[in-house]
């Protein structure tokens, strides 16, 4: 058939130029196409500004609005403001917060959890991120990596459930314990600091691994062959090349994990007592409500913020230091 | 490094492994019980947890449900995520640094202060409780995550392609769609289904932000607040499952493509 094709050509259908034929080229040769294009492009610096337009005004009225409403609000009297009163901006939301134990201890209570199990994941991560990035070949890493992270991709209520059936005065290691004689009536694990550390030690171990394990990889094995050869034992060599260069690893990772463990409210709620109360569960109760209670809510919100990044800058500066005397 | 340090971290890890699988491996056994009582040991097995489940409506509703929250949520973000990765990415003006922290702070913001946040500033912008305003939240929520996954990808991309496709007389915008954007792909898949992931295993945001219908997480949340129950783990199963082989897929897909797109 093509054959034939060739031999009835007329002048009339010649084939139109590459331009006309193709989706792009028809696309560009479509006047309004060419008018919009023109207009963006007049100048590098129109098209520059049509470009972060929209970013910038999502990134301002999204990602900061929220932030800045939360902290509006937090200094307002009342909230809704009712109609036609004038707006009352006032402190007492942030005083509240001093006057009654009820509402600091909480609050310190979540900073020192929040710390203690930053140390726990770190303790317990470093050795098995150590072991994936210097003991296993190249090929076993990706897929003993893979393992830990399935459970990664399972959501927080899920994994809590997990915890709690573990833990219960029914649970496995109860019945272990009992099996092996070593406990006549179960042990309450459940509903205490233990049950709710173990909890979010299990969700934010993986954000610890990750870090330590890239900052692992990246140091070459020769650091330590040559501290070997230099005569370092095992210890020192630790102590001396290992760790200094994966500070980095370490102060990203545990900024990670000791902003997430703040953040918690489920896992607290189901796996923790009355005496374990956290300031998330403080924040929220003051939300189940309309909404008069919500300013001081608000107020108690900016504070852990606040505090949460002036600790995590603290220890990043910290770092910082540590890392540059050892370089000396 | 001698042997036996080598066999104690070996140790370490294998435990580690165990600490990770065998709460959820538990979990997984239990929704099989036959009984109403959580609790070891168990001497009946079965599937009727399952079978009730698959008849309640509700339940199903709820997987229908959080499952279109994390789609729409996930189109949100990916659009936005990549378009902000495209302004930030081998660029420099004035702000740069503000922008990009502006850009990462949603992902920073501990989960209970981000909720707060958010359910202040839906009400501050006339968003009632409900399936909008947990799209919205999870979008925003997940913003960072794409344009950092997106930004690491674009800053692979020789620039001689694309400067190929301009000599050749493509404009910008071609040059974008049939360059740039299709290198891009691998990075805005592996996004997405993170964002996918991230939005369906949601509870804090979903908790503050819903109104009359829950998510999955809020619906097992006010289900264990009243006991504990096979049912729940049964619900928990599936959803793990389904998590779990979306997430290992996207894994193993995200690698696969990395390694091809390397020189």
């Amino acid at each position: 058939m093509p054959q034939d094709g060739t031999a009835q050509k007329s002048p009339d259908d010649i084939v139109p130029p590459l331009s006309q034929r193709t989706f792009w080229g028809r696309m560009t040769n479509w006047n309004p196409y060419r008018t919009l294009l023109d207009f963006i492009t007049a100048s590098p610096r129109r098209q520059f500004i049509i470009l972060a337009a929209f970013p910038l005004l999502w990134l301002l009225t999204q990602h900061l609005g929220p932030m800045l409403q939360m902290a509006r609000v937090s200094l307002l009297e009342s909230y809704p403001v009712a109609p036609g009163v004038q707006e009352h901006f006032t402190i007492e939301n942030y005083l509240r917060f001093f006057g009654d134990h009820i509402f600091w201890m909480p609050f310190f209570r979540t900073l020192t959890f929040a710390a203690i199990f930053t140390f726990c994941t770190l303790i317990l991560t470093y050795p098995v991120a150590y072991f994936l990035a210097r003991h296993v070949s190249r090929q076993n890493q990706m897929l003993m990596l893979l393992l830990l992270l399935i459970p990664f991709w399972v959501g927080e209520i899920v994994r809590t459930y997990a915890i709690m059936i573990l833990l219960g005065n029914t649970g496995a290691v109860n019945l272990a314990l009992k099996w092996l004689g070593l406990i006549e009536r179960p042990i309450p694990f459940m509903y205490t600091s233990f049950s709710m550390g173990l909890g979010i030690v299990y969700l934010t171990a993986l954000y610890m691994l990750l870090p330590l394990y890239s900052a692992l990889e990246k140091l070459p094995k020769s650091y330590t062959e040559v501290a070997a050869d230099l005569g370092a034992g095992a210890w020192r060599r630790f102590y001396r090349v290992t760790l200094p260069l994966t500070i980095e690893g370490i102060s990203s990772g545990c900024t990670l994990v000791f902003l997430i463990s703040t953040g918690f409210y489920a896992t607290p709620v189901l796996l923790g007592g009355p005496s374990t109360t956290v300031f998330a569960e403080t924040i929220a109760g003051f939300f189940h409500y309309a909404g008069d209670e919500w300013p001081t809510g608000a107020a108690f919100a900016v504070i852990m913020f606040g505090a949460a990044l002036l600790i995590t800058g603290l220890f990043q500066k910290l770092m910082k230091v540590l890392r540059k005397g050892d370089t000396k | 490094m001698n042997r036996g340090n080598r066999i104690a971290l070996a140790c370490v890890y294998w435990a580690f492994v165990l600490y990770i699988f065998v709460p959820l491996v538990l979990m997984i056994l239990m929704g099989f019980k036959d009984s109403k009582f959580i609790g070891f040991p168990i001497r009946s097995w079965t599937l009727d947890w399952y079978i009730s489940i698959f008849s309640n409506t509700e339940i199903l509703f709820t997987f229908g449900y959080s499952i279109l929250i994390a789609i729409l949520s996930t189109l949100i973000s990916v659009i936005i995520g990549t378009w902000i990765a495209l302004l930030l990415e081998g660029r420099k003006f004035w702000g740069w640094a503000v922008t990009f922290g502006l850009m990462v702070l949603p992902a920073l913001v501990p989960g209970i202060i981000s909720a707060i946040a958010f359910r202040i500033y839906a009400r501050w912008l006339g968003i009632e409780p409900g399936m909008g305003a947990i799209v919205w939240a999870h979008a925003v929520h997940n913003v960072p995550f794409v344009a950092l996954v997106v930004m690491a990808r674009l800053s692979t991309l020789p620039k001689s392609q694309v400067d190929a496709a301009r000599d050749l007389g493509a404009d910008p915008f071609v040059a974008f769609l049939r360059i740039t954007l299709p290198y891009l792909v691998p990075a805005i898949l592996g996004a997405s289904i993170f964002c996918l992931l991230l939005s369906f295993d949601d509870f804090v945001r979903s908790f503050f932000l819903g109104g009359y219908e829950e998510t999955l997480p809020v619906l097992i949340f006010a289900m264990l607040r009243s006991g504990m129950s096979p049912e729940i783990n049964a619900i928990a199963t599936i959803a793990l499952i389904l998590t779990a082989a979306i997430g290992v897929w996207a894994e193993r897909f995200t690698r696969r493509t990395n390694k091809e797109s390397q020189p």
